[in-house]
């Protein structure tokens, strides 16, 4: 437990560190364009006869392991100590296999956008293992982008994964996929402010909050909340829900409530009081609260999103019994405790819980008490997921949702 | 003969760096957006050229708003500039003496910091309840629920503020080239100073303005930025729509046509202008 003691040294210096992974990108999202730009460049002018047969049963490129993992994942999304990241040293410790990590993902369109070329024509891209979101490996499921797994080599999922993470509506049967981290978009407000509990989504619609409200930009998160507010399960939603939604959302728009519609700045703004109450993500919340411990984070009583980014095999990688093998190896309770001790997002693997709680340093058993990384039962049966939205519907809801935040 | 002849080709030689850079960076790009602007299709199915206009129509009716905004913004920003910068450049080229180069300095010195810190640091100014408006807010001279970010005005602002060199330096170096002793010889022609202002300065400086002018509203008009960070619900500009059909959406047709589109309104304008300014002051 050296180790642990190490990273919990280490968190206690900086305890904000692990906050910057979305944030860092949404901060630079501007200049991040030029990688999708290339995309851009690229895809143009070129035609794509036929998309890959999603039906066909796929063949891995090899059934052998190659001794090498190109791993592409997002910035600040597993531990790091001192300039090494321990659990990539313990895997080839372990396996013998050593890890390319490269941290690529700054969002997932435009990571989507740069290997969207390749996998379309049937070629390898250069990663064997990537991490998305659930609802980005849908679509790449409907694609026919994603190798099977195959759940004889991930022993550890199947007897440590959480149940929610099982079987999961974006990727039926853990088919294609696993959970990597996740985290939970609820509602976070400062009851200093407020001068009462928010308990439910229309609380973000009470004038008296006019113009302190915050809402996200991410169309997938204020949509499905909206959607759950008026009752509408977001996986069954129908262009007339979302269009009901639109309007429910305008409304607060124009009378004044919404403050403005945030990426991850919502944070800062929540943190200097530009605004009393916001749509949030519980990893960002849980950081916060070091400096403010008055933030509350809820799931709506009307239901909140458990977002999932999830560890997948992308269509002829060149080592998938290497990258099963390393999901294997971090669904070892150990290894799910190193690395959420550090990236402090929700830990699918119970079991984590414990050997953190168990931690000699408070700092690391903050960690193990938070609900914002183990959820309570209570919130677990409140969460849903993001509908898994095809070309035309995705087109249609962002449009509908660009005419509210791009008035 | 080849001396000859190698002459003949020394002017041609000499821009052909100049004329690849143009044709690899922008040229062909351009080519492509233009390309791009008029395909139908989607990310994962690919996209075809099939002459589709309607990404012309439908982006301009969808986007009108913005776009009207943008040309709007920009216009008051170029304006605001103008006012601001004038009287402290001409202060500087005619009243600075051996300082000047000290004033032009103190003045370019905060954008020697990166633009985005810059403009982060509005954000922690004038936060509502942030050093500024707090104490405002304090002492009761603000209502409680005053606010500057997230508004119209915090966009123009801040603009201006960041495009402030863009406008002084080209008024500064017209304004300064010119020749003192033509005031003098006004002085003596019996103008009074008004009329030396308007008959000599203005128009000598009037190259300046131009310049300063398009380098100013070109820019800020399509400036996704100022406005991402400082405007707020109803502030979206077209910059900010370009960027989110390019990067969100991938809808890469649309966004190529609305920059098409506002590369067209903006040489439009900047053509009304020289017209109105007069081509010969265009070059100087």
């Amino acid at each position: 437990m050296d180790r642990n003691r190490e990273i919990a040294r280490l968190l206690a210096e900086q305890p904000r560190r692990g906050m910057t992974r979305r944030d860092l990108l949404r901060r630079v999202g501007l200049s991040a364009g030029a990688a999708s730009l290339t995309a851009v460049l690229v895809a143009c002018g070129i035609k794509k006869e036929d998309t890959a047969d999603s039906g066909e049963k796929n063949t891995l490129t090899t059934d052998e392991e190659v001794g090498n993992l190109n791993f592409a994942n997002w910035p600040l999304y597993i531990d790091r100590v001192q300039g090494r990241r321990p659990t990539l040293d313990d895997f080839t410790k372990e396996t013998g296999i050593t890890v390319n990590y490269k941290e690529v993902i700054d969002d997932n369109e435009s990571f989507f956008g740069t290997i969207q070329e390749p996998l379309s024509g049937g070629q390898p891209i250069e990663w064997d293992m990537i991490v998305v979101t659930d609802w980005m490996i849908a679509k790449m499921v409907r694609l026919g982008y994603l190798e099977e797994l195959d759940p004889s080599l991930i022993p550890n999922f199947t007897a440590n994964a959480g149940q929610i993470y099982k079987d999961p509506s974006y990727d039926p049967g853990n088919k294609h996929s696993v959970p990597w981290q996740s985290g939970i978009t609820g509602i976070a407000y400062n009851p200093e402010l407020t001068g009462r509990d928010l308990t439910s989504f229309d609380d973000l619609f009470d004038p008296a909050f006019e113009g302190k409200v915050g809402m996200f930009k991410e169309m997938r998160d204020t949509f499905s909340l909206t959607l759950l507010s008026m009752g509408i399960e977001p996986l069954d939603a129908t262009e007339d829900d979302v269009v009901a939604a639109q309007t429910k959302l305008i409304q607060q728009r124009d009378d004044g409530i919404v403050r403005n519609y945030y990426g991850n700045e919502y944070a800062d703004a929540l943190v200097r009081g530009d605004i009393w109450a916001t749509i949030a993500w519980s990893g960002d919340v849980f950081q916060l609260q070091f400096d403010k411990p008055e933030l509350q984070f809820i799931v709506p009583d009307t239901g909140g999103i458990l977002w999932v980014d999830n560890m997948a095999i992308p269509e002829g990688a060149a080592a998938p019994i290497d990258a099963m093998k390393f999901m294997d190896f971090v669904y070892d309770p150990e290894i799910a405790a190193q690395i959420t001790a550090w990236v402090n997002y929700i830990c699918p693997v119970p079991a984590a819980q414990e050997i953190l709680a168990s931690a000699e340093d408070n700092y690391t058993r903050t960690v193990a008490e938070s609900p914002l990384v183990f959820p309570t039962p209570e919130m677990e049966a409140n969460l849903h997921s993001y509908k898994d939205l095809d070309e035309e519907e995705e087109q249609l809801w962002n449009d509908l949702f660009g005419e509210i935040i791009q008035g | 003969m080849a001396t000859e002849g190698r002459k003949k080709l020394a002017p041609y030689l000499l821009t052909l760096p100049g004329v690849a850079f143009l044709v690899v960076f922008f040229a062909i790009p351009m080519a492509t957006v233009f390309s791009v602007s008029f395909q139908e299709g989607s990310l994962s199915k690919g996209f075809t050229f099939t002459g589709h206009y309607q990404n012309y129509t439908e982006t301009l009716a969808r986007y009108d708003t913005q776009l009207i905004r943008s040309l709007l913004v920009g216009l008051i920003v170029t304006i605001l500039t103008l006012v601001i910068s004038y009287p402290m450049m001409y202060w500087i080229a005619f009243r600075g003496g051996r300082r000047k180069n000290i004033y032009l300095l103190l003045i370019l010195l905060p954008f020697f910091t990166p633009f985005l810190i810059r403009t982060l640091m509005w954000k922690t100014i004038f936060a509502d309840e942030g050093i500024l408006l707090g104490a405002l807010k304090d002492i009761g001279l603000l209502p409680e629920s005053y606010q500057v970010l997230a508004t119209a005005t915090a966009v123009v602002a801040g603009m201006t503020y960041n495009f402030l060199p863009f406008m002084a330096l080209p008024l500064y170096v017209s304004l300064e080239k010119m020749d003192p002793r033509l005031l003098d010889a006004a002085a003596d022609l019996y103008s009074s100073r008004r009329q030396a202002f308007l008959k000599v300065t203005l128009p000598l400086s009037l190259p300046g303005v131009f310049a300063g002018s398009l380098l100013t509203f070109i820019p800020a008009v399509g400036d996704p930025i100022d406005p991402e960070l400082l405007g707020g619900v109803n502030t979206t500009m077209i910059g900010q729509v370009v960027q989110r059909e390019m990067l969100t959406n991938n809808a890469y047709p649309r966004g190529s046509a609305i920059s098409f589109m506002l590369m067209a309104a903006i040489l439009i304008g900047v053509f009304l202008y020289a017209r109105a300014l007069g081509t010969e002051e265009m070059t100087g």
